[in-house]
């Protein structure tokens, strides 16, 4: 269990942080989401101990992390895959983590396994790629059997083999009893993977809450996709009724804000014949980009986009 | 990790000793400063310098003035050689520190090791001693070296000792000043600047410019130290007064460098 109280970082007069409160729950994933500078990679730090809060505070556990004598034990981290030696071989650099807990050199041997490393920890990191400097990363999280993990963007530069690997590690992590936090980008992948979702912009939290709370609450806008030959008297008739209605592409209706029992009954009323109807849940992203629209720090303006359209 | 239980149970609560956290962290140390090429390099440059050093000026000495009737202590073979071949130890020591802020493996360090005041005290003594002990064991090679090269020469025990013991107290402080110039400035480059700076150019320079003033700047430098513990010179200087320069200096960069790890973001 990961508590974070009143957390605050300031740089100067930049509020990296601000005023962060939530707990991560063991059992679950909880996705860390949040634009580009939001302030994730900062709070992970201070929750490691690695950055002093200017406020506030973080446990690990009951205690914090930079009082711990084996915190390997207690909280495994993947912050920033780049972060090693590049002259040291792999598993060399996971021999200085095993000593520095006490932990049997076995149990290097033991993660390079379980990360896929294979022969390349042998080599030394600096002609690494990406994808396995990611996987070492992870296997020094794992080192320890610890009850928590905190990864950052673990899945930049994996293909498409790790994300799945990472996607059923983490899930596998959490169903055994552990406290995940995990930051990404990618919402699709958030969404499959995260049972809980802390959502931050400019350093405030924005969300706390689980996923499907998240994509079923206010700014989630559920669909109905209908599917009828009388395709204009049943968008007229929706329209009268104040519902928001687009046609698609393949000769469909979509309508906002409808469920799909009054879809249904409207099309009884005005004799409309329905050969398909489907409530549509907004996907993450859109959740996601209508809470933090107005925390986006960093915009591509619009010349940009005209620019990258021509 | 088989089965999958409901709640695990948080950390054990048995936390480990100090003693034991500390030596684990030098153990740490100790992997991390051999699994790396550059230590060998600097290791291989000393040996070549100090010995190598202490050869040629036995060599230089075999032609003139030792002569069985009057015999010289062949121990200055080992201060020349350690007067210079002591910056590749100091190099190993300070790059030892610096590499990590240059890759940002000091996150994993001390998410490792997140005491700091226990990673401070390993990040110092692991270098500290690995320097010492291989430069006093190079020198005194290049004493025995010397004394196969020019027969005229001689090694008394006791004079041994005293030159290896002052050998020691140069190579201990010069990199416990190397360890904490790099803690404080983070960056090779910059640390590297200073450190040879101050225990080399800077005394050198400031006493070859006959200008008073600046030779007394000198007197305050810890390389005048090292220069007189080596090899007695300013004879005008106390070993007294050249200890306590080099001791301060490596003081004054622990408490400045130990700052910055224990109060600072970890970089
Ligand atoms: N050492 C530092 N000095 C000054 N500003 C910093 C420092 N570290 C972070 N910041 C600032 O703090 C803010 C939060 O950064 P942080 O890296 O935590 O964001 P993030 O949510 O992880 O972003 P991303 O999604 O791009 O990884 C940013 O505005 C960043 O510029
Ligand atoms: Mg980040």
């Amino acid at each position: 269990m990961i508590e974070v109280r009143g957390l605050t970082k300031t740089y100067g007069a930049v509020r990296a942080v601000d005023d962060l409160t939530f707990d991560v729950q063991p059992g679950k994933v909880t996705g860390f989401l949040g634009p580009n500078g939001a302030g994730k990679s900062t709070t992970m730090r201070m929750v490691l101990g690695l950055d002093r809060p200017t406020a506030g505070s973080a446990l690990v556990g009951g205690r914090p992390f930079a009082r711990l004598g084996e915190p390997l034990r207690a909280a495994g981290a993947l912050l920033d895959a780049q972060a090693v030696h590049p002259g040291r071989s792999g598993r060399d650099h996971l021999r200085v983590a095993a000593r520095s807990q006490g932990l049997p050199s076995r149990r290097v041997d033991e993660v390079i396994d379980q990360v896929g490393l294979g022969s390349a920890a042998k080599r030394r990191v600096k002609g690494y790629s990406l994808g396995m400097r990611q996987r070492l990363g992870i296997a020094g999280a794992l080192l320890g059997d610890p009850a928590v993990l905190l990864f950052d963007e673990p899945m930049n530069g994996l293909d498409l083999d790790g994300v799945r690997w990472v996607r059923g590690l983490v899930r596998r992590l959490a169903d055994e009893g552990r406290t995940v936090l995990l930051s990404s980008h990618l919402m699709s992948e958030m969404e499959q993977t995260a049972d809980h979702l802390v959502i931050i912009g400019r350093g405030r939290l924005i969300a706390d809450a689980p996923i499907a709370e998240v994509l079923r609450g206010r700014h989630a806008h559920a669909k109905v996709r209908v599917r009828t030959p009388a395709l204009d008297d049943l968008a007229g008739a929706l329209l009268r009724r104040g519902f928001r209605v687009h046609p698609t592409d393949g000769g469909e209706l979509l309508v906002e804000g409808a469920p799909a029992e009054t879809v249904g009954d409207v099309a009884l009323e005005v004799g409309a014949s329905v050969h398909r109807l489907a409530e549509e849940h907004s996907s993450l992203e859109e959740v996601y980009l209508d809470l933090t629209g107005d925390s986006v720090q960093y915009k591509v303006s619009a010349p940009d986009l005209v620019g990258a359209r021509r | 990790m088989t089965a999958a239980t409901a709640v695990r149970q948080p950390a054990r609560s048995t936390e480990p000793g100090t003693t034991t956290v500390l030596s684990r962290a030098a153990g740490a140390e100790w992997v991390r400063l051999r699994t790396v090429r550059t230590t060998w390099w600097c290791l291989v440059a000393a040996t070549v310098t100090i010995v190598g050093l202490g050869a040629i000026a036995a060599a230089d000495d075999a032609e003139g003035t030792a002569t069985a009737a009057n015999p010289i202590v062949s121990t200055f073979a080992g201060e020349y050689g350690v007067l210079l071949g002591q910056f590749a130890l100091l190099v190993l020591a300070l790059l030892a520190v610096t590499s990590e802020y240059a890759s940002g493996a000091i996150g994993p360090t001390l998410s490792w090791t997140p005491r700091r005041g226990v990673l401070l005290a390993a990040r110092i003594a692991v270098p500290a001693i690995v320097v010492t002990v291989v430069g006093v064991a190079l020198a005194l090679t290049a004493d025995v070296v010397a004394l196969l090269i020019d027969p005229d020469l001689t090694l008394p025990v006791e004079d041994g000792a005293g030159s290896l013991a002052r050998i020691a107290a140069v190579l201990a402080a010069g990199a416990v000043m190397a360890v904490g110039a790099g803690l404080l400035l983070r960056s090779t480059a910059g640390a590297l600047a200073t450190v040879f700076l101050l225990q080399l150019v800077l005394p050198f320079l400031f006493q070859s410019f006959g200008v008073q003033w600046l030779a007394d700047l000198a007197e305050w430098l810890p390389g005048t130290g090292a220069v007189r513990l080596l090899l007695d010179e300013p004879m005008d200087m106390s070993l007294g007064h050249a200890a306590a320069l080099v001791v301060g200096w490596a003081g004054l960069a622990l408490a400045a460098g130990g700052w910055r790890l224990l109060r600072r973001d970890a970089g």
